[in-house]
């Protein structure tokens, strides 16, 4: 087990040295999802002024719940966009020709995985304190149950999204095509997830869809103890079906890695790009 | 004009063997989800209506006939730049800049004839996200095939105009990606592609205004927006004067943006 620690502790310092300071995270992590919130809250502002929408959906009447609503979907997506990013830097390592060198090293294989999603989590942590502080500076916006839910929100959006992150970067093993990661679960993920529009908006078979990612009830939780002073009991559902996906997603990782492993063996394909 | 058709020959075959599939997948889901958001909420939330403040900014309430407009000329933008401010970059990755160079032929041709490559293949995205939108049951009117014609010749000037300078920017500074992206996220909040841009903050309102797109997409609401009687001619004249402006500042610096691409390969 502490060698397993160990792994995931120098992968995740690894990629951290390798991203943060770099540009493109300040971008990606914090200008981009700005100005994406802002375009989003405009486009959908003509509707939710609407005489009818208050009362089909109370978060419409008021712009500042409406804009926090948006908000937390934005910082939920970027967290979980964030392991898209690094399981395309992951496939970095299959062009620089160190994929091979990763698996001659007796290094758990989960424990790398693992540690390259953290990596991508921890340099988010500041991501959200931005949302945390600027939420309780505009009054009125959070509505907290009691304290401890910070730290079910916290623990709903970052124990799902390290397994999320472990499963796309185990499906890298098989595939040396990476941009298929950012054309899937780009605009699609916001889409089933509820990014932006509350679940009740969307069609039976999208929120069917949706609920297979466990973004979808990261973010159920997220809205419901830091919006809507939902407390542990209201929210049972939502993290009973994460825990689950969870394990599933840990489980599907581990699978993928031995039989990718075995196929590499097989085929000598892990250098190749 | 031999640069210009042999620019064009040659991008038609690159794209015929190889295809960007990942790029039109990506841009199309972006126009298509846009257009299916804002739908769902019309639908769900605003039960089929939009709040007086949008029938006052565009003189019509037809709110997904003008989040369809406005992501198919997203679309139409981000295809565009894609391939005219990175042709150059793409010459450079691939080692072809040097080449580029030392033939007599100028920069303005070249840049056109990719140009001329970009508008046939973007007409035939812009054609499938139309029909998707109209299958998903979105009804678009065309009140004017004259100015539609006039909004895409604009929208072409506005986008070559922007893409030059953003070429010289990327040679430069040797880097596509957070370039592209900035400008993509900037444009979707600044030129009023999804909703009319007097829902921005004043500062936010005048960049805005710095954009041809933005005065093209004017011309675009007055030809496919019903009920709207704004004349499109003056808005037009400001996009290609803009336009214009952009287009000739951008070949002014791309030579030394070329020179300075040419001295970091040379270092490197």
């Amino acid at each position: 087990m502490s060698h397993a620690l160990r792994v995931v502790a120098a992968e995740a310092l690894k990629q951290h040295r390798r991203l943060f300071g770099q540009p493109l995270v300040l971008f990606s992590m914090l200008l981009w999802p700005l100005l994406t919130l802002a375009a989003t809250y405009y486009t959908v502002l003509p509707v939710m002024e609407s005489a009818v929408a208050p009362q089909r959906w109370p978060v419409a009447g008021d712009p500042r719940r409406l804009l926090s609503f948006l908000a937390a979907g934005a910082l939920a997506y970027t967290f979980f966009f964030s392991l898209v990013q690094s399981a395309w830097h992951f496939s970095f390592e299959r062009v620089s020709g160190t994929l091979e060198a990763l698996f001659l090293s007796p290094a758990s294989r989960m424990a790398l995985v693992i540690g390259n999603g953290a990596a991508a989590l921890t340099q988010n942590a500041w991501l959200f304190g931005c949302f945390a502080v600027a939420a309780a500076t505009a009054a009125d916006v959070l509505h907290v149950a009691h304290p401890g839910m910070y730290a079910v929100a916290a623990l709903a959006l970052l124990v799902p999204a390290v397994a999320w992150g472990a499963f796309l970067n185990s499906m890298l093993i098989f595939s040396r095509d990476s941009a298929f990661l950012y054309t899937l679960l780009d605009d699609p993920l916001w889409f089933v997830a509820g990014v932006r529009l509350p679940l009740f908006a969307l069609p039976v078979w999208v929120k069917a869809v949706g609920l297979a990612f466990p973004l979808t009830s990261s973010l159920v939780v997220l809205r419901g103890a830091l919006l809507d002073r939902a407390d542990l009991g209201d929210l049972a559902a939502p993290l009973g079906w994460l825990a689950a996906l969870t394990v599933g997603l840990f489980a599907a990782a581990s699978a993928l890695l031995r039989l990718g492993e075995a196929r590499a063996q097989r085929t000598g394909g892990l250098q190749v790009f | 004009m031999s640069v210009m058709a042999a620019t064009f020959v040659r991008n038609w075959r690159i794209t015929l063997r190889a295809y960007p599939w990942t790029y039109f997948v990506g841009t199309l889901a972006t126009g298509v989800l846009t257009i299916g958001v804002s739908m769902l909420a019309y639908r769900a939330i605003g039960g089929g209506r939009v709040g007086a403040s949008f029938t006052a900014a565009t003189g019509s309430a037809d709110y997904l006939g003008y989040v369809t407009v406005g992501a198919a000329a997203l679309t139409f933008t981000t295809r565009m730049v894609l391939w005219v401010a990175k042709a150059q970059i793409t010459e450079y990755r691939e080692g072809t800049l040097e080449s580029q160079l030392l033939t007599p032929a100028r920069r303005l041709p070249y840049l056109l004839g990719v140009t001329a490559q970009a508008l046939s293949t973007t007409a035939v995205e812009i054609t499938v996200l139309v029909a998707v939108a109209t299958a998903l049951g979105v009804r678009l009117t065309v009140a004017d095939p004259l100015t539609l014609l006039a909004a895409t010749v604009a929208a072409t000037v506005a986008v070559v105009g922007m893409s030059v300078p953003l070429s010289a920017l990327m040679l430069a500074a040797g880097e596509a990606h957070i370039t592209q992206n900035t400008l993509f996220t900037a444009m979707a909040l600044l030129c009023g592609f999804t909703f009319p841009t007097s829902y921005l903050p004043d500062a936010a309102r005048w960049l805005g205004e710095a954009l041809p797109v933005t005065w093209a997409l004017r011309v675009l609401r007055a030809a496919t927006l019903p009920g709207t009687d704004v004349d499109p001619w003056p808005a037009f004249a400001v996009c290609v004067v803009l336009g214009g402006a952009y287009l000739l500042l951008g070949l002014s610096i791309l030579d030394p943006a070329e020179r300075r691409a040419l001295h970091r390969s040379a270092r490197a």
